[in-house]
């Protein structure tokens, strides 16, 4: 994932903020209509049975395609409006929405993934009492007053991508398996490098901070990965890019002075990924070291097939966010919690020279 | 100051004491030292492959802390000058994205990327100006608010993605051929050139020196001062668009996070340069060394194996260091 925090966010969104806020209120308020249509095309035939909110019988398992009451609206507070991991996730929740027959309000700061812009607007929300809360918590403590808050006047809430530390009120917790993903990234960097036991070998991995943590999952699972399969090849270093891809370009050049034998490198998201992509090009070492990113930017997708990326590790966003929407939905208008999972983990993808075009195409994300 | 050694009286002491306090030498012995430590923590520093890393580092900065010297020495602050190399490396990008989509061929992309890339940090320069004049902000707040302003439209361009598909001969020409400099490190330093004269040879060096020595004396003296603003800021400007040209040459794509914080770096170059922030104070020899040093440390810290979170505890000491050489060289002139 791609945090945008940066040093001097505060003072941008102090100036640009509170003109950029207002318009973004407006665009998601009126955007919001768009993707509430007013009958479900799937299961059109219990659209009767669920107009009475009490009608609905509790004992049967309520199928996934029951449809809303008009009116019904879901909430999404996600991290930072302008991340392209949430603007992806936004095309799977409006997609569903509509599907659903449901009004999205899709709510967030513009840039700043942090809890105290993001309080202020589960508040504001919470104010228009919708009918149920999908809530991404920029963090697990700060967020939880919020979201029991929710729970308690009695609408649910699911949480996606990170979570709460109590989820005993949450619904579900729908997220990418970043543990998983760097796992692949360990396999994708060992099959590049034609890993041999016994032999050893030297990878570097740029992070973007030490505490986000999609990027601390990503390197345990990496070390993990490399512990259990992999005891050859070593992590020689790590750095921080602080979400800048000019500073992991600095990281990766040095880098590739200081180790002249190094094989690979793990890029542990969007912007190490491009950075590091740069770096190797600029050194005429494209192919000789293997470079596996994250986070399936139009820019980076497109370098898979110039060989400067082995392999990419893609989230699939617009895939939590239907999870998410169905879960709530049934919920809310099915009036039962038969058959939701509490979590639910999806696995990352890898995307390399081999995936198909319709593939690459699904996973990269839209700007 | 320390370059007319006097030789009617050529005490050791007080000429010893006199170059210590030039800051310009002192920094360069800070560099030197700083050279010789990281080499013997790790003898690869020692490179020209680690020089053409910290070049790479120094170029853009050293643009974005030229443009802040002008503005620093004329008692101003230009806070927006890491946001004008985010926005106008971001709009370039888009702009040549589409020559190259269009199937341009790479050195017009490429012209037309600089021209953006410049238009943008003369547009934001010239608003920076018409804030202080007619708007009558201080600088601190007018360059702010552009601040904000550039880094909010950056990303609501971008999308947060960076922006690629621009000419694939970018990268190439950010790679050193004569030695560690590459093409647009070389450009940076017949810039920085040509500022040196502009600042210490040129009327319009005096005119800043003495506006930020004393506004109401220059004011009086007949000098236009909305005009010395407006030509300061939209230099800082051209500077700081340029620096956006220089990183997206080395990243082969604008991305909206660049530069962001830049403007504390270049702030703290022109400080440890020895340039006084009360304005009227300063030479860009300072400002050169002071952003030698910030990037030297960036690399070393990394080539050395420290957590390069230890840069900004060391640009912290550094920036200290520099301001108390300052201070005491102005308690001696006042003493003697």
């Amino acid at each position: 994932m791609y945090n945008l925090t940066s040093r001097r966010a505060a003072g941008a969104l102090a100036v640009a903020g509170a003109a950029t806020l207002l318009l973004a209120a407006c665009s998601s308020s009126s955007g919001s209509s768009s993707s509430s249509s007013a009958a479900s095309p799937a299961g059109s035939a219990a659209a009767s049975s669920a107009a009475a909110p009490s009608a609905g019988a509790s004992g049967s398992p309520a199928a996934a395609g029951a449809s809303c009451p008009s009116g019904t609206t879901i909430a999404f507070v996600m991290g930072a409006e302008a991340d392209p991991f949430f603007k992806a996730m936004k095309v799977g929740a409006d997609a569903e929405a509509q599907a659903k027959g449901v009004t999205l309000v899709w709510q967030g700061d513009p840039s700043v993934y942090s809890p105290a812009t993001q309080i202020p607007i589960v508040d504001k929300v919470l104010a228009t009492k919708p009918s149920g809360l999908v809530l991404i918590p920029t963090d697990p403590s700060a967020l939880q007053p919020a979201n029991d808050q929710a729970v308690a006047a009695g609408i649910p809430v699911v949480n996606v991508d990170t979570h709460v530390n109590d989820q005993s009120k949450v619904t579900s917790w729908i997220t990418g398996d970043n543990n998983d993903g760097g796992a692949k990234a360990a396999d994708a960097l060992a099959t590049a490098i034609g890993y041999q036991s016994g032999k050893s070998y030297q990878v570097v991995v740029g992070l973007t901070s030490p505490t986000a943590t999609t990027n601390t999952a990503r390197l345990a699972g990496f070390k993990a990965q490399l512990a259990a399969k992999y005891p050859g090849i070593k992590i020689m270093d790590v750095a921080y890019s602080q979400s800048q891809p000019s500073v992991a370009n600095t990281n990766v050049s040095n880098w590739l002075t200081k180790y002249p034998n190094l094989n690979g490198i793990f890029a542990i998201d969007g912007t190490n990924a491009t950075g590091a992509a740069a770096a190797l090009q600029a050194k005429g070492l494209t192919g000789k070291v293997a470079l596996v990113g994250y986070d399936a930017y139009p820019q980076n997708v497109a370098l898979i097939k110039s060989g400067v990326f082995t392999a990419l590790i893609a989230q699939d966003p617009a895939q939590e966010a239907k999870l998410a929407i169905d879960d709530l939905t049934q919920v809310i208008c099915g009036k039962s919690t038969a058959g939701i999972q509490k979590a639910v983990t999806i696995p990352n993808v890898v995307l390399d020279k081999t995936t198909s075009a319709a593939d690459l195409q699904k996973y990269t994300y839209v700007q | 100051m320390a370059a007319s050694a006097p030789a009617a009286h050529p005490k050791t002491a007080s000429r010893l004491r006199e170059l210590v306090s030039n800051q310009t030498f002192v920094l360069f012995l800070v560099w030197i030292a700083m050279v010789v430590f990281f080499t013997a923590a790790n003898h690869i520093f020692f490179s020209s492959d680690v020089a053409g890393n910290i070049l790479a580092d120094w170029g853009p900065l050293m643009l974005v802390a030229t443009a802040e010297t002008f503005v620093i020495i004329s008692g101003g602050i230009d806070l927006s000058v890491g946001a004008i190399t985010g926005l106008s490396g971001v709009v370039a990008a888009f702009a040549m994205q589409d020559m190259t989509t269009a199937g341009q061929g790479a050195t017009l992309t490429l012209i037309v990327g600089l021209l953006v890339c410049i238009g943008v940090g003369l547009l934001v320069g010239l608003i920076n100006s018409l804030l202080i004049n007619y708007a009558r902000l201080v600088p601190f707040i007018a360059t702010l608010v552009t601040l904000g302003a550039g880094e909010g439209l950056s990303i609501v361009f971008t999308g947060g993605a960076p922006i690629g598909g621009g000419p694939p001969q970018a990268i190439s020409l950010s790679v050193p051929w004569l030695g560690p400099f590459s093409t647009p490190v070389l450009v940076v330093v017949a810039i920085t050139i040509v500022c040196w004269l502009y600042l210490h040879k040129a009327k319009f060096g005096r005119y800043t020196y003495a506006f930020g020595s004393n506004s109401f004396a220059t004011r009086a003296a007949g000098i236009s001062t909305k005009k010395q603003i407006t030509k300061i800021y939209m230099l800082s400007g051209l500077l700081s668009g340029l620096a956006g040209m220089f990183f997206y040459l080395r990243l082969g794509s604008g991305a909206p996070t660049t530069g962001a914080g830049l403007e504390l770096d270049a702030i703290a170059a022109v400080v440890i340069g020895g340039a006084a922030l009360s304005g009227g104070v300063g030479r860009l020899s300072g400002t050169i060394m002071g952003a030698l040093i910030l990037t030297t440390v960036t690399s070393g810290l990394i080539i050395i194996g420290v957590a390069p979170n230890w840069k900004q505890v060391v640009v912290a000491v550094l920036i200290a260091l520099a301001v108390s050489i300052q201070a005491l060289r102005r308690g001696e002139g006042k003493a003697s």
